[in-house]
């Protein structure tokens, strides 16, 4: 398939999945969901010591994958695509390069790959994958924080009752869990540092309970 | 002020940190380490309350959270006002502003003296059932009245400018109190490796270590506790909440605590300090130790300022270096009241007497006293109390040997302060948390924790074990218990060499009897809070309530703030004594969350304000802001309402853009819609089965509306799903309805039809949803794509993947308005660009964005339903005139099919959803009005049905509304008649729904 952004009905038909290019050219600039927030002139004016550490990594692409973690042809036609096998043990995650994978569930995962690179990798997908999954592109839906910082454990022991403690969550380990009254893909990457996948719609809510529930440590933007 | 009963030397306290307070409008000193109740001590504050029932004078009586008296209003400003905060718990600070609560115009002139006297005569046990539940209807006369008069503090008026916080614990052991069983529980938990948590209400760790003056290892116990406090605190793993109450010992070892952060520094947090922390803990083992606490003795006159509890006495000279008055009398059932004795003396202070109850005991305080030469007058009792406002003598007389009698003579002795001590009661308050029902121990003269199903042990005084040394090994054996059982290896560790005391059996005694029986003496209070006396108790036995949880509803016994702490088992031993049972025998006493009381402010967190509740917005959010848009809430999301301009009425608003949108053309942000990608090949079969119309033949490029039902076959949500490749669709949903509607297909999917192959992902967020609709709505569109958007290659309910503005779209060409419409979905990281590119280009064509309301109003002119608003869980298809959207053609059968086939689902006169214009056509029928056939029938008139949605219609010039009639299909053109609450009525006619373009011409062009 070479023109998937300009398949006909038929083609569609052909490919059982409709899918398409969804970034416009480089002239157009892409609203991340904090856009409005601005980090640049955050990181610029704010503070720059603090308990806590928050930069945004925008416009990735977000790829949601669905299929059986039991069929060896589907783990390896993944594998030849991203060059990385789907982590299976539950809660965890791998990294490769530019892509990190995530373990949502037993049949699903969170694939971040560079924005510009999500229609490439979701053609190789249609090219590659047998069988019965589904590849969804969520890119527009969440974005990802990452969270650091002396106080960063302790913030996030306020918003998630999951336990934080190295010995239970140690780097690496992802969970989907509540975060305050939203939720969110924590994922840990270090001992005090954890990205956060987190959806669109309630990304200024948790930008400002993660404002309030700094004071008592300082935030520090970056960007 | 000076402050006359403090010693010069001695205590916790920081003599060097002078600090200043107001109590009721006058300024006070105290010191660093003082509580508010030291503080108030030292100056010689004897009244601290009024009490609740005959309006008593009341002064501090115990030093901790069971006190029930000093119960004080705090807060400088009426923001920061918090009442029920005990004088005993609350630290000193600088400034701090406090008030009695009921005693008007103050606690010390109190006008409601004499009327609290009448009104506690009026006022026996069972008062409030007695005289105020008849007759009913002045219930809230005499409420407010009680309220006025009883209150025990308010709520402030302001905002509270305090932010408060709550977070998550996990641990190994959480070890409640940092007594001398706990710290040797958390020694040993934190050695073995354990994560440990340790919480103590005080404001520093000791506990009963800190009130004495023991020694550990031949050196101030106080230096132990520092030296295991500095260990503790070495460790990653062990966190020590000292000023945390834990307050709730929940199912699964799930506790709360709440910590006050910043309740001893100011009356206000420092800035961006939170002022207390809720901590949510989970723990695999908790240790409980917890404690006792003393009981007083219930004596004639007991309430009088100056009684006090004997531990309390001693805690105050050695804590706080405050003497609380000059001649000390003490009562005592047991060898530690003694210490309150030596304590006062070792202070200088006059002690005039030691009662004993009992006729001879010989342990080594006894002794200790004797060798003093301290007074000891035995087998007696203090059976009445002199004084008013402050003691000023007692009546002392011997007891018979049972303590159920006066015997001899009464002699007087001249004393301002009365220490009693009737033995303790160990604080099994969390573990009847969790259910467990507490046993009586006859050797401890005290409930004792009951069998629990929680990974809970117990050290110290909880046990009824008071003396040091078993409170410290019982602490280690807890402690090498839990790490036993969390998989770590035991500890070492060394107890400290305590000094052995030899203590004598205690007798068993709680209720000193008088010359006079009971119902003639002078008031012996049970529960000082709220005003229960052993007569009262007496009454309710007399009245035929026996068991103890009837007692104490019918008197209000531990019904105070206090929940009875001090009071419950002397009201048990009362009630016994009146039935002729013994204590066990009348039931058992049981706590419920939380221990202390919880500000508002610590429960909430900081989920309040703008983190009440998540406000979900669209990609395009900013611009309606910018607008001046008004929102309305649809679930969690902030859509907008409508786009006022200025000097606009509502009104005038939504007909300026319902005639844009029908004249020429409109823009709604419909972002908020649920959208589910649904991929598989077995998607359109699913898809057949959870909607109720037909999908087989809906071929790629094509939409099509759908129904979805429950079981019940009631409609819960539509929605329009397009087929966007032979195996891929994509599902919109209501707003509202998107997370049910996913959750209910995973459920089938995964419960039901595990065979069908088929997945399911929201794309909800990632879309972002421009609406153009209107007869200019293509030429808009046209000129900013190259595709071709005419009519001929873009039918009605066609779905296209195209660019516009530059952005990859997928425009699905449906229509919630009638009219022409096309839906622009676009990645919603470019949603803000398509649409001020729209916005733009639609100046021309007077483009007029619009809100949630107009949509409904364009709506409900083309009879389309809301779900949720047009349903309410009883309607099905046909009812709503709708089943043309139900297929029963398909092989499989779909969810709801046999729900809506019941009897009751066919049967003739359902209320079905039809039209409604009124014969005034100026006249809007209220949402939620009930037809009727006749207003002027006999009553209750018989309800046909109700109205549920309601609009002026500006394109039509008249009202339109939809509503719920019996049978209402077949009563085209007949009348319905709305009463209004008015008494006027409102007249309508039956007719369609779809009041506007009924060929449905205007969205085909």
């Amino acid at each position: 398939m070479s023109d998937l952004n300009n398949m006909t009905a038929a083609e569609s038909a052909a490919t059982k999945a409709a899918i398409m290019n969804q970034v416009p050219g480089s002239e157009i600039e892409g609203q991340s969901p904090l856009h409005h927030a601005d980090f640049a002139s955050l990181a610029q004016q704010g503070p720059k010591t603090g308990g806590i550490h928050l930069r945004e990594h925008k416009l990735l692409g977000h790829l949601t994958l669905r299929c059986n973690a039991e069929n060896a042809e589907q783990l390896a036609a993944v594998e030849r695509v991203l060059g990385v096998a789907l982590p299976l043990q539950p809660l965890s995650s791998v990294e490769s390069g530019n892509y990190s994978i995530r373990w949502m569930s037993p049949d699903e995962w969170l694939i971040l790959v560079p924005g510009l690179e999500t229609f490439e990798i979701e053609t190789k997908f249609r090219d590659a994958m047998p069988g019965h999954y589904s590849l969804v592109n969520s890119s527009g839906g969440s974005t990802v924080l990452e969270l650091s910082g002396d106080n960063a454990v302790t913030l996030l022991q306020k918003a998630t009752s999951v336990d934080l403690h190295l010995n239970s969550f140690p780097v690496g380990k992802v969970v989907s869990t509540l975060f305050a009254k939203s939720t969110a893909t924590i994922r840990r990457i270090d001992e005090q540092r954890f990205e956060l996948v987190i959806r669109r719609s309630f990304s200024d809510y948790i930008w400002l309970w993660i404002q309030d529930a700094s004071l008592e440590y300082g935030l520090v933007i970056e960007a | 002020m000076t402050q006359q009963n403090r010693l010069t030397s001695g205590g916790r306290i920081d003599r060097s940190t002078p600090l200043t307070f107001t109590y009721n409008g006058k300024q006070y000193k105290g010191f660093k380490g003082d509580t508010l109740a030291s503080a108030m001590l030292a100056n010689g504050i004897d009244v601290v309350a009024r009490s609740f029932k005959y309006s008593r004078p009341r002064g501090i009586v115990a030093c901790g959270a069971e006190e029930p008296n000093a119960v004080l209003q705090l807060g400088a400003t009426e923001a920061t006002q918090v009442p029920n905060v005990r004088a005993t718990q609350q630290e000193l600070f600088n400034g701090l502003v406090s008030a009695s609560t009921n005693g008007w115009p103050s606690v010390d002139t109190d006008v409601m003296g004499m009327i609290g006297k009448v009104g506690g005569n009026m006022m026996p046990p069972g008062f409030y059932y007695k005289t105020f539940m008849f007759p009913e209807s002045l219930w809230d006369t005499y409420e407010s009245m009680i309220r006025k008069a009883a209150g025990i503090g308010r709520a402030p008026r302001e905002r509270d400018p305090d932010t408060y916080d709550s977070i998550n614990q996990h641990c190994d052991v959480m070890i409640v109190g940092a007594g001398p069983a706990g710290l040797a529980a958390a020694l040993t938990a934190a050695r073995g490796g354990a994560r440990v948590i340790i919480a103590d209400e005080q404001n520093e760790f000791g506990g009963s270590l800190l009130n004495g003056t023991e020694k550990l290892d031949g050196k101030p116990a106080s230096e132990w506790v520092r030296a295991v406090v500095e260990e503790l605190s070495r460790y990653d793993d062990v966190l020590l909440l000292p000023r945390s109450t834990v307050n709730g010992y929940h199912d699964h070892n799930f506790l709360t605590i709440h910590e006050r952060c910043t309740d001893h520094l100011a009356d206000i947090a420092p800035v961006n300090q939170v002022r207390q922390r809720m901590h949510r803990v989970r723990a695999k083992w908790v240790v409980l130790a917890t404690g006792a606490h003393e009981r007083p003795l219930v004596y004639a006159n007991n309430d009088v300022p100056g009684c006090m509890v004997a531990g309390a006495v001693s805690t105050y000279i050695n804590r706080y270096g405050v003497v609380p008055g000059n001649e000390l009398v003490v009562m005592t059932t047991n060898d530690y009241g003694y210490q309150a004795a030596l304590d006062w003396a070792d202070a200088g202070r006059k002690v005039v007497a030691i009662v004993d109850t009992r006729e001879a005991a010989v342990g080594d305080r006894t002794e200790a006293a004797r060798q003093r030469g301290l007074n000891i007058i035995s087998g007696s009792a203090v059976i009445e109390v002199q004084g008013t406002k402050r003691v000023t003598g007692v009546s002392v007389a011997g007891l018979s040997a049972s303590g159920t009698k006066v015997i001899g003579s009464v002699t007087k002795l001249k004393a301002d302060t009365v220490a009693t001590s009737g033995g303790w009661s160990p604080v099994i308050h969390l573990s009847c948390h969790t259910g467990s029902r507490p046993v009586w121990s006859d050797s401890v003269v005290g409930f004792l924790p009951g069998a629990t199903v929680q990974k809970q042990l117990t050290a110290g005084g909880i046990n009824g074990q008071y003396e040091t040394a078993i409170a410290l090994q019982e602490g280690f054996d807890a402690g090498q218990k839990a790490l036993a059982e969390v998989g770590l290896a035991a500890a070492n560790v060394v107890l400290p060499e305590t000094e052995a005391m030899k203590v004598a059996a205690p007798m068993s005694l709680f209720h000193i009897p008088h010359l006079k029986p009971t119902s003639q003496a002078p008031k012996q209070f049970v529960d000082y809070q709220t005003d229960v006396t052993a007569a009262g108790i007496e009454i309710a036995c007399r009245e035929g309530f026996e068991a103890i949880e009837h007692v104490k509803r019918y008197t209000a016994m531990g019904f105070g703030t206090d929940q009875g702490k001090l009071g419950n088992i002397n009201g048990m031993a009362v009630a016994a004594k009146a039935l002729n049972k013994s204590i066990p025998e009348t039931g058992t006493t049981v706590f419920r969350p939380n221990y202390t009381p919880i500000a508002f402010g610590a429960i909430i967190g900081r989920n309040c304000g703008a983190l009440f509740e998540p406000e979900r917005y669209t990609a395009m959010h900013k611009w309606h802001v910018q607008q001046g848009a008004l929102f309305e809430d649809v679930g969690q999301w902030k859509r907008p309402w409508y786009f006022p301009q200025a000097g606009e009425t509502m009104q005038q608003t939504l007909n300026r853009e319902c005639l844009a949108v029908r004249n020429s053309v409109g823009i709604l942000d419909a972002s908020t819609l649920g959208k589910i990608d649904i991929q598989g090949k077995d998607a359109r079969e699913f898809l057949g089965r959870v909607y109720s119309n037909a999908w087989a033949k809906l071929a790629v490029g094509k939409c099509r509306y759908g129904l979805m039902c429950g079981e019940d076959g009631m409609v819960f949500d539509d929605g329009v799903t397009a087929c966007l490749g032979e195996n891929h669709f994509v599902m919109t949903t209501t707003t509202g309805g998107a997370a049910h509607v996913y959750e209910w297909l995973e459920i089938y999917h995964q419960t039901e039809w595990p065979e069908l192959e088929v997945y399911f992902n929201t794309v909800t967020d990632h879309w972002s949803t421009a609406t153009i609709t209107g007869p200019n709505s293509r030429k808009l569109l046209a000129e900013l794509t190259d595709a071709d958007v005419t009519n001929d290659d873009f039918r009605y309910m066609d779905w296209k993947q195209i660019t516009v503005a530059g952005v990859p779209a997928r425009v699905f060409r449906i229509s919630f308005t009638g009219e022409l419409s096309f839906e622009i979905n676009v990645q919603a990281n470019y949603g803000m660009h398509v649409w001020e590119k729209l916005i733009e280009a639609g100046a021309k064509y007077g483009l007029t964005p619009y809100g949630t309301e107009t949509m409904h109003i364009l709506r409900a002119e083309k009879g389309f339903i809301i779900a949720g608003q047009d349903t309410d869980g009883s309607v099905h298809p046909y009812d709503l005139g709708m089943g043309w959207c139900v297929s029963n053609q398909k092989p499989f059968s779909y969810i709801g099919k046999r729900g809506m086939n019941r009897s009751d689902c066919t049967r003739e006169n359902r209320k079905q959803l039809v039209g409604l214009k009124t014969k005034d056509p100026k006249q809007v029928i209220p949402e939620g009005s009930a037809a009727v056939l006749d207003p002027k029938g006999p009553k209750p008139l018989e309800i046909q049905g109700h109205i549920s949605s309601s609009y002026w219609s500006e394109t039509l010039g008249h009202s339109i509304a939809m509503g719920f009639i019996k049978g209402g299909l077949d009563k085209m053109g007949e009348t319905v008649y709305y009463p209004m609450a008015d008494g006027t009525v409102i007249e309508a006619e039956i007719c369609s729904p779809i009041f506007f373009d009924p060929k449905g011409e205007r969205q085909n062009v």
